[in-house]
């Protein structure tokens, strides 16, 4: 008894500072979670040892006999988890490059060794063979506003195949390293019937959805390295070949801490916010460009969506040797993936930066559930992706800008999602490990984006923008579902454009989000018929030639318009006439053909659908237009330059 | 002084066969025209009756050949296809005509006639095809040797820095270019030798290629260096002018078309100094040799131990 007093009376000194204010000066979040963590770096072992305390406050009305925790290093335990049964691949046959993390100890508040009561569970696939989720059955069921406190001893060993996590060498990225809670979803929270734990496991494709967490992490490593995090660093304090650091962070969904000699640190700042880059010393050229990637992405998601509320951030691009944990998310930390050599014309790491940048806001910020709605993370996060990186580096050279070659990045997510053959095979609104044939990226990212850009050319970017706006206003430091974003869409479309596209905008979102269909309009042709007089016997007087005097050179025009694909959205059709005139019809695009005639002393010169690309989804923009003198000079141009280099190599390559 | 005399001559020769030259310019032209007219026509069908073709006005349009779905997949496949069967015709077709340009640029030889052109040309094919078959084998073995060894050990180190990795992969890069020069060196000699030794193999004129390569190299290497690096400005030159002069016009395309060609032509031309250069070369090297041990008449049946 006396132990369990010391020991609750430790727990209060624990969590006393976790409710502190630290970095910001108000709660972001409901701190529905929050961790203590005190770990050592073994760098001979490969391991990350040491003790968690963590509080998990049941906010609920519900009654809760339980807690759910990832325990995701297990994934790289075997190849049988499924992680890897859904990925391939394996982690390696040497106790050395496995991953796993091992409950050492694990108490309640009260001193009750919880360990008896813990159980893995497989809650996605019923795979007894992954160990990424326990369940741990409390002795006493946590009421309506209990805090459930545990300690754990733990420890971690780092896979050697770095996949997001783990080590190369000396080089270190620690990523899901730690146990932690799931998310307590009552009735009613996103598409909960009942009260219950969200906790899946660790899958190929998916890995976020945590509660806005303050975390304290006391990190022991040699002084040699170098090291990063998604914290604040409070203090550092060197004792001989080993250093002790102590970071804090507020309100993150996720910690995740890298170390490595090789590193050199830089800081920028923009607004309030101080920035640290940490990059392998040999790409010291990438420095400038990678700060300013990162304030443009600041600097555009603070105006079109709301503020970034930290006042730091960090991110890192790992060596070679690290480069699988490139490309990844942890809110206030994020890896980018440059090189030794990038060509001023070539942004793609520019592009990574803007992306992983991005997830502190969809998924960080608004933390959606990244397992069971992939597209409102990594979709949503695609969209303002491109439209940050086409706005800094050009409409149409956001990601290539070369005088041979411009690609923009919005264009090469439409081109992923058009040119696949499976674009059909799958809705949109799947669960991250259920896209089958390889379709998940293309969903998830790249169709997305593209619905997305498809409704702001409906809606107005403005709209778009304001939407956005509102969404991060309701949902920030919550957890949206899907609905709760087309709930959003359809307040502010209908506060700003009425009941112009309807009463709500679901027809879109089922068509788009839910449905399979492709949209394709497309322009049959057009033509244009001398007007012919009565002949013979009329009953009725000829209006036509009262109305147009000189009936000789009076043409009866006709644009033939269809829609080829089942997605039904309202498009713009231009008509052009001999004589200069244009005429700009508006089509709800419903039925399957529509024919517009015109009569008068023109004819039709060409026929525009959309003319303007804003309906993206359109999976085919080549038969959007018709003339009968298309352009082929610049075709003859770029088949000219293609009979050159022909030559040119030929008379190379043969000696 | 050997390698600027053999570069002047070489040039001077070059011009002198300026006709040669016109041969081979013809002659793959028409062959790649018989390649592009077909995707020509392709892409008309394809793009149809479509302005979306404006988009091409400033450039490369991804998104523009990407829409063409299956059909761009069909004319990528017959693109392939086209350019594998245009490299295997060219192959013959380029050791047929440098037999004839390798005998209109030799030192004995005066105006040009086409008559010898040809005859040269049909006289040495076969010596001259199993050389470029040779050669070209030994240079993709080279290059993949150089290159691939190092990628290969570069790739499978998965703790190997950055910086070593870049040394690694520049140094293999800058072996592989400086070997390049040899074996063209070989090959041109080869076939410079053989063009004059009508009656000897074309195992005996790799021979005598790679000996006099190497016999005679810092010369000869640095004259391949030169000839290369005019070459090189010519296409650095090419690669700054073509891609920017973007032409709308059906007349201004035109006029691109003849820009390319005469550039195409200058190119054919220097590749044509290199082979006048090294039969230069060969040609002075051996008469500064004394007339007793080295007779050009005498030279037939005798083997890479003398030089020819």
């Amino acid at each position: 008894m006396k132990i369990n007093l010391v020991f609750i009376f430790c727990l209060f000194l624990t969590f006393c500072p976790l409710d502190a204010q630290i970095i910001n000066e108000i709660p972001l979040s409901d701190r529905v979670t929050g961790y203590r963590i005190d770990v050592k770096l073994d760098t001979d072992s490969k391991t990350v040892k040491g003790s968690m305390e963590a509080f998990w406050v049941n906010k609920s009305s519900d009654t809760v006999p339980d807690i759910q925790m990832h325990l995701y290093m297990n994934a790289f335990r075997s190849n049988r988890t499924t992680y890897f049964r859904e990925m391939g691949g394996s982690p390696g046959n040497n106790d050395s490059d496995l991953g796993w993390i091992e409950i050492r100890s694990l108490m309640d508040e009260n001193g009750v060794d919880l360990l008896p009561s813990m159980e893995y569970i497989s809650p996605d696939d019923g795979n007894r063979e992954d160990k990424t989720v326990a369940r741990i059955l409390l002795p006493i069921p946590a009421l309506p506003g209990d805090t459930v406190s545990v300690r754990i001893d733990f420890e971690t060993k780092l896979p050697s195949r770095i996949r997001r996590t783990g080590y190369t060498g000396d080089f270190y990225f620690v990523a899901q390293w730690f146990p932690k809670f799931g998310v307590y979803e009552p009735a009613g929270m996103r598409y909960s019937a009942r009260g219950g734990w969200n906790c899946h496991q660790f899958h190929a494709n998916s890995e976020f959805y945590s509660n806005h967490s303050v975390y304290d992490l006391t990190l022991n490593l040699p002084v040699e390295y170098f090291t990063g995090s998604g914290g604040k660093l409070i203090s550092e304090k060197t004792d001989g070949e080993m250093k002790t650091l102590v970071y804090r962070a507020e309100d993150i969904v996720d910690f995740a801490w890298t170390a490595w000699p090789g590193y050199s640190v830089f800081t920028d700042r923009w607004k309030n916010v101080d920035i640290t880059l940490l990059i392998p010393g040999s790409r010291v050229k990438q420095v400038e460009r990678q700060f300013a990637a990162v304030k443009y992405a600041l600097q555009y998601l603070d105006q079109n969506v709301g503020p970034y509320p930290w006042p730091h951030l960090t991110f890192v691009d790992p060596p070679l040797i690290g480069a699988g944990a490139g490309g990844m998310e942890y809110t206030t930390l994020f890896t980018t993936g440059s090189s030794l050599f990038m060509p001023e014309w070539r942004h793609y790491a520019e592009m990574i930066t803007v992306h992983e940048f991005g997830h502190a806001y969809f998924m960080g910020i608004l933390a959606s559930n990244e397992f069971e709605e992939p597209w409102l993370d990594e979709g949503v996060n695609s969209y303002w992706e491109e439209r940050i990186m086409d706005n800094y580096y050009g409409s149409n050279s956001g990601l290539i800008n070369h005088r041979l070659l411009k690609v923009s990045d919005k264009s090469s997510a439409r081109r992923g999602y058009s040119s696949s053959p499976v674009r059909q095979t799958v809705s949109n609104n799947e669960y991250s490990w259920n896209y089958p044939h390889g379709t998940y990226y293309m969903m998830s990212y790249q169709k997305t984006a593209v619905w997305l850009h498809t409704l702001a050319g409906i809606i107005g970017e403005e709209t778009m923008d304001n939407v956005f706006r509102e969404y991060y206003r309701k949902w920030a430091f919550k957890h949206p579902s899907g609905k709760d974003f087309i709930n959003v869409v359809n307040e502010v479309v209908q506060k700003e454009h009425g009941a112009r596209f309807g009463p709500d905008m679901n027809w879109f979102f089922d068509q788009t989000l839910y449905g399979t269909g492709i949209c394709d309009y497309k322009v049959i042709g057009f033509s244009n018929r001398k007007y012919r007089k009565p002949e013979g016997k009329t009953d009725t007087a000829d209006a036509i030639a009262n109305e147009w005097p000189d009936t000789d050179s009076l043409y009866t025009s006709v644009a033939m318009i269809e829609r080829a694909g089942d997605v039904i959205l309202p498009v713009d059709v231009l008509i052009h006439f001999t004589n200069g005139d244009e005429i700009l019809e508006k089509w709800d695009g419903k039925a399957r053909y529509k024919d517009y005639t015109y009569t008068g002393y023109r004819e039709i010169d060409w026929v525009k659908i959309d003319p303007e690309f804003r309906i993206t989804m359109d999976v085919n923009f080549n038969n959007n237009s018709f003339t009968e003198e298309p352009q082929r000079a610049v075709l003859h141009r770029l088949v000219n330059r293609l009979l050159t280099f022909i030559q040119f190599y030929l008379s190379i390559i043969l000696l | 002084m050997k390698i600027f005399s053999s570069l002047k001559s070489g040039f001077y020769r070059a011009w002198r066969s300026r006709k040669g030259i016109l041969i081979v310019w013809l002659v793959f032209f028409l062959l790649v025209l018989v390649f592009i007219y077909p995707l020509r026509a392709s892409l008309k069908t394809a793009f149809s009756s479509s302005m979306i073709t404006e988009r091409l006005a400033g450039g490369l349009d991804i998104e523009v050949f990407s829409d063409l779905g299956p059909t761009l997949k069909t004319i990528l496949s017959s693109v392939t296809g086209g350019f594998i069967m245009v490299y295997l015709v060219g192959f013959l077709l380029n050791a047929f005509l440098t037999a004839g340009l390798f005998g209109s640029v030799r030192k004995e030889t005066g105006k040009f006639s086409a008559r010898e052109f040809f005859n040269a040309a049909s006289k040495s094919f076969w010596p001259f095809l199993a050389i470029s078959l040779v050669i070209t084998l030994t240079l993709n073995f080279v290059l993949g040797v150089v290159l691939g060894i190092p990628v290969g050990v570069v790739s499978s180190s998965e703790t190997m820095p950055e910086t070593t990795r870049f040394a690694v992969m520049i140094s293999a890069g800058a072996v592989a270019l400086l070997l390049i020069p040899v074996v063209l060196l070989a090959a041109d000699y080869s076939r410079a030798w053989k063009s004059t030794h009508e009656n000897e193999s074309f195992l005996k004129a790799i021979g005598f290629g790679f000996s006099r390569t190497f016999s005679k190299f810092w010369s000869s290497y640095i004259m391949m260096v030169l000839v290369i690096l005019t070459q090189s400005a010519l296409g650095i030159l090419i690669m700054i002018i073509l891609p920017a002069w973007k032409p709308v016009t059906g007349g201004g395309v035109f006029l691109l078309l003849i820009v390319s060609q005469l550039l195409f032509f200058a190119r054919l031309l220097l590749k044509t100094w290199r082979y006048a250069s090294v039969t230069s070369m060969m040609e002075e090297t051996a008469l500064t040799i004394p007339v007793n041990t080295y007779n050009i008449n005498d030279e037939q049946g005798r083997s890479n131990q003398i030089p020819g």
